[in-house]
């Protein structure tokens, strides 16, 4: 999966490296067991302090999303932990909320909004099904 | 972890005039990446002249590895590299030869790194020095900077005046050493977006002094500005007296003042302070934060 940062966004580099792993764990884009570059690989090829990407890595770990195996590696973990269904829920449907309010302020219709998820679907999954759940 | 740099109660001058600097304190620890911010004349590079033994201190005390840089020359500079704001290699020599004197100066000097980099910052080495483009010229610099491995790599505005396919290679060249030697760096800029690449901390001069020594993830995280309205608070003062706030600007029709609070905390606290609802608070890069904190008053 290739990362990319941008220095001058509003959220800081190990936070942008934090969302877009965990945004390729629930896309279907980092696979389970997949490795993960090393710290200092990454921080080679984003250009970026080691001790950042060691930073987002232990927050990834601390999440349970990824692993460190002494010797081997960074690995996604093999199941990622689900959060609590119905409070996911809650926090979705006020996401959900928010996203209508500013979409129907900016005259925005429901059908624009849906076309809008569809696509940051496709950003985020990249063509792979969202797993289902059982 | 033990101190590689260490500036105590500093003071320097030049001539009569005041002092460009004026009790600065802080240290830089083993493999911590500092960047030295400040606007024009705030006294960067005066700070890295006397790290580089090339000022004495008029008063208070400079030390590299333990040791002063005027008292011990030698021992500090063979564990530390420079790269000066100007060019200062000698223009009528041929890259090559500059190299050269430089391998035969330090004996720990890393012939694989050198080779490596001739390719990565396309050397040329059959060049006249005075031949080369500020970039080129920067680019041997560096080379010269970074193949005795030094523990401790200072450079003074990495950045000035190059494109940033240039400076791009600087950041990579200087993670590339982070990453094998751990070596430590400190560096002056006016690139925010560098800083935050590599950097750690900033310490950010003004008037003459240390006005802000913080790490980069606590000033993007735990600093905010708040903008509130001239109308409902009459002067700076009263936004002073809040805790936390480090500086006051008056802008237009607003007063933006800097609070060492996330923004949240920061609007908790001035609501309750002041009994005033509608201050925004909001978190910054660290560009605007620069401004903020250095920029005109008025």
């Amino acid at each position: 999966m290739q990362l990319y940062v941008n220095p001058s966004d509003e959220i800081p580099i190990y936070r942008q490296i934090v969302r877009q792993i965990t945004e390729g764990i629930a896309g279907g884009r980092l696979a389970p067991d997949e490795k993960l570059p090393s710290h200092r690989e990454l921080a080679e090829q984003l250009v970026i302090a080691p001790m950042t990407v060691k930073r987002a890595y232990d927050e990834l770990e601390q999440l349970g999303f990824i692993e460190t195996q002494r010797g081997r590696g960074t690995f996604v973990c093999e199941s990622a932990p689900k959060l609590d269904r119905s409070s996911q829920r809650e926090e979705i449907r006020a996401a959900a909320r928010a996203l209508l309010s500013r979409a129907y302020m900016g005259g925005l219709p429901f059908a624009e909004v849906m076309k809008l998820l569809k696509e940051a679907d496709r950003e985020v999954t990249q063509g792979r099904a969202p797993k289902e759940e059982s | 972890m033990s101190t590689v740099l260490e500036f105590r109660n500093v003071v320097r001058g030049y001539g009569e005039s005041y002092p460009v600097i004026n009790d600065v304190s802080f240290s830089v620890e083993q493999g911590e990446v500092v960047g030295l911010l400040g606007r024009n004349g705030a006294g960067k590079t005066t700070l890295i002249r006397l790290a580089m033994g090339l000022l004495h201190p008029q008063e208070g005390s400079v030390h590299v590895f333990g040791l002063s840089p005027t008292d011990h020359p030698v021992e500090v500079k063979k564990r530390v590299g420079y790269v000066a704001e100007d060019q200062v290699l000698p223009t009528q020599a041929v890259v090559d030869d500059v190299i050269e004197f430089h391998r035969r100066l330090f004996p720990q000097w890393d012939v694989p790194l050198e080779r490596q980099l001739w390719i990565q910052l396309d050397i040329k080495l059959g060049a006249t020095i005075g031949k080369l483009s500020k970039g080129e010229a920067r680019r041997v610099a560096l080379l010269c900077a970074v193949c005795h491995k030094p523990e401790l790599l200072i450079l003074d505005e990495p950045a000035g005046g190059l494109d940033p396919a240039v400076r791009r290679e600087f950041l990579e060249v200087a993670v590339q050493l982070l990453n094998r030697e751990g070596t430590t760096i400190l560096f002056s800029s006016h690139q925010m977006g560098d800083l935050e690449r590599i950097g750690s901390r900033v310490v950010l001069l003004d008037s003459r002094r240390v006005c802000l020594d913080e790490s980069i993830e606590r000033l993007r995280e735990e600093y905010c500005v708040a903008m509130a309205p001239c109308s409902a608070i009459p002067n700076s003062a009263v936004l002073e007296r809040v805790p936390g706030c480090l500086r006051v600007r008056h802008i237009l029709n607003d007063w933006h003042a800097v609070f060492r609070r996330p923004p949240d905390v920061a609007a908790a606290e001035l609501r309750q302070a002041l009994g005033i609802d509608g201050i925004r608070c909001v978190q910054v890069t660290l560009e605007d934060l620069f401004v903020e904190m250095v920029g005109a008053k008025h």
